[in-house]
């Protein structure tokens, strides 16, 4: 099939199944996956295709990317970091060693193994906070805390994926001598990226506000996701990796943060290419290799769900917090989403993910979304009838 | 524009008397704010008049109506905002300044090039003044004579 009427079968149906999704009441990243599904299993497209795939990777770039550009915020990240980074810690160790243990248990290798931890590690917030609010929770302590406890999460996943993917580059666990490189170069870039973000391009969007070319701004704002993602990559690191960074040195920028720039990137992110990046998660499932690993697939859902809820709940608990509160917390950080898919399509595609293990953390994923905001419910009703009881 | 209007001065014909918010205040005092004045934005000062950002209708409105914006706007930050207690946790840092002796050009090519209402005029880090299109429009009027 022609590849332009490829993208826009799979963008369309990847709208009209999220709008679908979104009007029953959950995210529409589940509709979107479930349109590459459906159209995967048509047979209608490869999923190995190097247009579609590389279409997909933009998708991944530019998620992370925006994801810096909008959302990081220092300020909020020291006060994130200062109110929950005990739960924070807590609940990721425990949830990426739950993601290594399965590797382990089912004879995956070291690096896979690894993936599956990473993986498991990050928490999709806006699942959450659609329930907190429609409970009155997000401005209780609790609420705040997993918000915070999120914003931190998405940081440290990032910086794991990092350390991850330029693992696999070697693949195979890297000697000593490499495992310095690897960290040299890591440091290398992110001074580069840092002086960057301090010298070169405030000055550089001083000069491109004044330019007569048409959309300077939003085009410069893209070239430096594009730019990030490339030198990354020319360090060793996966794409993504820079994108993010990228879009967090610019979140400071008033010219790149211009309301109407913020408007045109997010229309090209959410509107086209993230969309097209969860369809072609979905189109990349391999439904045989899901039926016949069945009770992974299970266990994943379990592991993944039990890694964040027992590391939330122990983390909280430390610091001081109720049975109730620390049950609520720990529910919270069950929900994945964006990050942890740009994990596993990050893995598939450096060849250390199998289908099996991207199929089955994919349906982790779908779970999660949809199970979690029922749990929370739960144990917030709990924690309401307890207080009553007391009362 | 015409040629007359390339010499004026940001300075001369932006709002001095600008109502603004310190950062400490707390967002019930900024609720007050827009409904005592009329204006779409107000820039948030730090104790010693410094810039610190801007706080405006579209702020006002995704706060008070978190609970009913679209899910794929329940970000990190306007979660955080959402729950914000004074104008530093509401604002928007970094707004785009401008200098009092900057060209009226200069102001209007970027309201129009980036579709910027208004831009807050600032001299050594600290507020002296906002501009608006209406004071380049009037600027521009009162130069070619046209009162």
């Amino acid at each position: 099939m022609e590849i332009i009427l490829q993208f826009l079968l799979i963008l369309f149906l990847a709208k009209v199944f999220g709008e679908a999704i979104e009007r029953v009441g959950l995210p529409d990243v589940l509709g979107e996956i479930s349109a590459g599904m459906f159209l995967g299993a048509l047979l209608l497209f490869d999923p190995n295709s190097e247009t579609l795939s590389f279409f997909a990777e933009l998708g991944a770039i530019f998620l992370l990317f925006t994801a810096g550009y909008k959302e990081v915020h220092l300020n909020e990240l020291k006060s994130a970091s200062r109110k929950a980074l005990i739960p924070t810690i807590s609940q990721i160790l425990a949830a990426f060693f739950f993601g290594f243990l399965i590797g382990r248990m089912f004879d995956f290798g070291f690096l896979e193994s690894l993936f599956m931890g990473v993986a498991f590690s990050p928490t999709g917030i806006g699942v959450t906070v659609k329930t907190l609010i429609d409970l009155d929770y997000l401005s209780t302590k609790t609420g705040s805390l997993i918000l915070s406890s999120a914003i931190l999460d998405d940081i440290i996943g990032i910086f794991m994926l990092s350390i991850v993917t330029t693992i696999a580059t070697f693949n195979q666990l890297p000697s000593g001598v490499q495992f310095l490189s690897i960290a040299g170069k890591m440091v290398l870039f992110v001074i580069i990226m840092g002086l960057l973000g301090r010298y070169v391009f405030p000055f550089i969007f001083k000069y491109i506000q004044m330019m007569r070319a048409k959309e300077s701004i939003f085009a410069f704002v893209v070239m430096t996701a594009l730019f990030s993602a490339y030198l990354s990559e020319v360090f060793g690191m996966h794409a993504v990796i820079g994108a993010f960074i990228g879009g967090a040195l610019l979140s400071d920028i008033p010219f790149a943060k211009i309301e109407d720039v913020q408007s045109k990137v997010s229309g090209m992110t959410y509107g086209i290419l993230v969309p097209f990046f969860f369809a072609f998660i979905g189109l990349s499932i391999d439904i045989g290799a899901l039926k016949i690993a069945g009770l992974f697939t299970l266990l994943v859902i379990m592991m993944a769900f039990a890694g964040k809820l027992i590391g939330g709940f122990v983390g909280s608990r430390i610091i001081g917090m109720d049975f109730h509160d620390s049950l609520i917390f720990g529910i919270g950080m069950i929900p994945r989403a964006g990050v942890e898919l740009v994990v596993i399509s990050v893995g598939k595609s450096a060849g250390v993910l199998s289908d099996e293990a991207f199929s089955a953390i994919v349906v982790m994923v779908v779970a999660s979304i949809i199970v979690s905001p029922l749990l929370l419910k739960s144990a917030i009703g709990l924690r309401e009838k307890s207080k009553a009881t007391d009362a | 524009m015409g040629k007359n209007s390339l010499d004026i001065k940001v300075g001369e014909v932006m709002e001095k008397n600008v109502v603004v918010v310190k950062e400490d205040d707390s967002v019930r005092d900024v609720l007050d704010l827009f409904k005592k004045h009329h204006f779409h934005t107000y820039p948030v000062i730090t104790g010693d008049r410094q810039l610190a950002g801007v706080i405006d209708q579209d702020i006002i409105l995704e706060i008070l109506l978190f609970h009913r914006i679209p899910r794929v706007k329940h970000t990190h930050l306007a979660a955080v905002r959402s729950l914000g207690v004074n104008a530093k946790s509401i604002m928007i840092p970094h707004p785009v300044i401008i200098s009092p002796d900057a060209g009226l050009n200069d102001a209007a090519d970027i309201m129009l090039k980036h579709h910027v209402n208004r831009i807050c005029v600032v001299e050594h880090g600290k507020l002296v003044g906002i501009i608006s299109k209406l004071d380049i429009i009037n600027g521009v009027i009162k130069r070619k004579g046209l009162e």
